[in-house]
C-alpha cells in the first residue's frame, strides 16, 4: 500500500481543488472563555475525499490519536476508503480534526458544534474575540 | 505507482545524495486567507485550518508526522505593497501546528490577509 502522503501529492496534480461550502463552528467545554473556534476544510483534502481511494478510514486516525510519538501510526498505510458525499467529508473531518471532547463527550445542554453553509461566518471581524455559537433553535417546542 | 531506487540523484555535473532531496523537501506547505472569510488558497497535507480567533490559526495535516519535533517556516504579509505584519508558527502536536499574526509595531494579534507556513520533517 502506497504511503497516504504519496496519495495525496499524485491526488493534487489530478484534481481540482474544491473549496467546501460549509463550515464546522464549535466551542471547546474545556476552555469556556474562549471564543468559538470555525473548521475551514481544505480544498485538496476535500477533492480527495469526494474522489474516493486516497483517504483512510476515520477510525484509523482515532486509534492514532492513542499513539505515542515515534511508534508507527495507522492511517498512512491503512486501505483508503471510496468517495464521499460532502456532508459525509465534512462529518470524516469534524471526527479527525476536532477534538473528541466538542463532538463525542460532551454532556452539557448548550449546543456547542454545528454545520452552518459559509455564509453563515460573518466576514466582518471586528469582533471576532467575542464569536459564540448561537443558541436560537429553529423550531419551537 | 512505481519507484525509482537511487542513492543519488545528478543534474550531469553535480550528484547529491537522494536522502537530501526526501528528508529536505516539505512535507507539508498552506497559503490562507487569514481575513474576512477565511479559506485556504493552496497546500499540500492539510486537511483543514480553523480559525481559533483574531490572528490565531491551526492548520491540521492529513498525514501525521513522527512526533511534534518538527521545523516549521512562516511568512505572511498584510500588503503585498507595504507589508507591514507578521507571523509565528509552531508546532502543536505531530498533526497540527499553531500560526499566530501580529502587528511588527505593537505585536497585538491581527488577522494576516497572506499567511503561509511550510513544514520539514519526518512523515509518520
Amino acid at each position: 500500500m502506497t504511503h497516504l502522503w504519496d496519495r495525496l501529492a499524485e491526488a493534487k496534480s489530478r484534481l481540482k481543488p474544491i473549496q467546501s461550502k460549509y463550515r464546522v463552528l464549535f466551542e471547546d467545554p474545556s476552555q469556556p472563555d474562549a471564543p468559538a473556534a470555525v473548521l475551514v476544510p481544505d480544498p485538496n483534502w476535500m477533492a480527495a475525499a469526494l474522489a474516493g481511494g486516497i483517504l483512510p478510514p476515520i477510525e484509523t486516525y482515532l486509534r492514532d490519536r492513542d499513539v505515542p510519538d515515534g511508534q508507527p501510526k495507522e492511517h498512512p498505510y491503512a486501505e483508503p476508503i471510496g468517495p464521499m458525499t460532502e456532508e459525509q467529508a465534512i462529518e470524516y473531518l469534524i471526527q479527525k480534526d476536532i477534538s473528541p471532547a466538542v463532538w463525542r463527550d460532551y454532556a452539557g445542554n448548550r449546543c456547542i458544534l454545528r454545520i452552518v453553509p459559509v455564509e453563515l461566518i460573518p466576514s466582518d471581524r471586528s469582533f471576532r474575540n467575542a464569536w459564540r455559537v448561537n443558541q436560537d433553535t429553529e423550531m419551537a417546542a | 505507482m512505481s519507484t525509482i531506487v537511487a542513492a543519488n540523484v545528478s543534474d550531469g555535473t553535480v550528484s547529491i545524495p537522494t536522502t537530501y532531496v526526501t528528508n529536505g523537501s516539505a512535507k507539508a506547505w498552506v497559503n490562507f486567507n487569514g481575513e474576512g472569510t477565511i479559506a485556504i488558497r493552496q497546500s499540500l497535507n492539510a486537511s483543514s485550518l480553523t480559525d481559533n480567533g483574531t490572528g490565531n490559526y491551526n492548520v491540521t495535516l492529513s498525514s501525521a508526522l513522527q512526533s511534534d519535533e518538527y521545523s516549521i517556516v512562516s511568512g505572511s504579509t498584510d500588503n503585498l505593497t507595504n507589508g507591514s505584519d507578521m507571523c509565528t508558527a509552531a508546532p502543536l502536536t505531530s498533526s497540527s501546528c499553531r500560526v499566530i499574526g501580529f502587528y511588527t509595531d505593537n505585536a497585538g494579534a491581527r488577522d494576516i490577509l497572506y499567511s503561509c507556513a511550510a513544514i520539514h520533517g519526518d512523515l509518520a
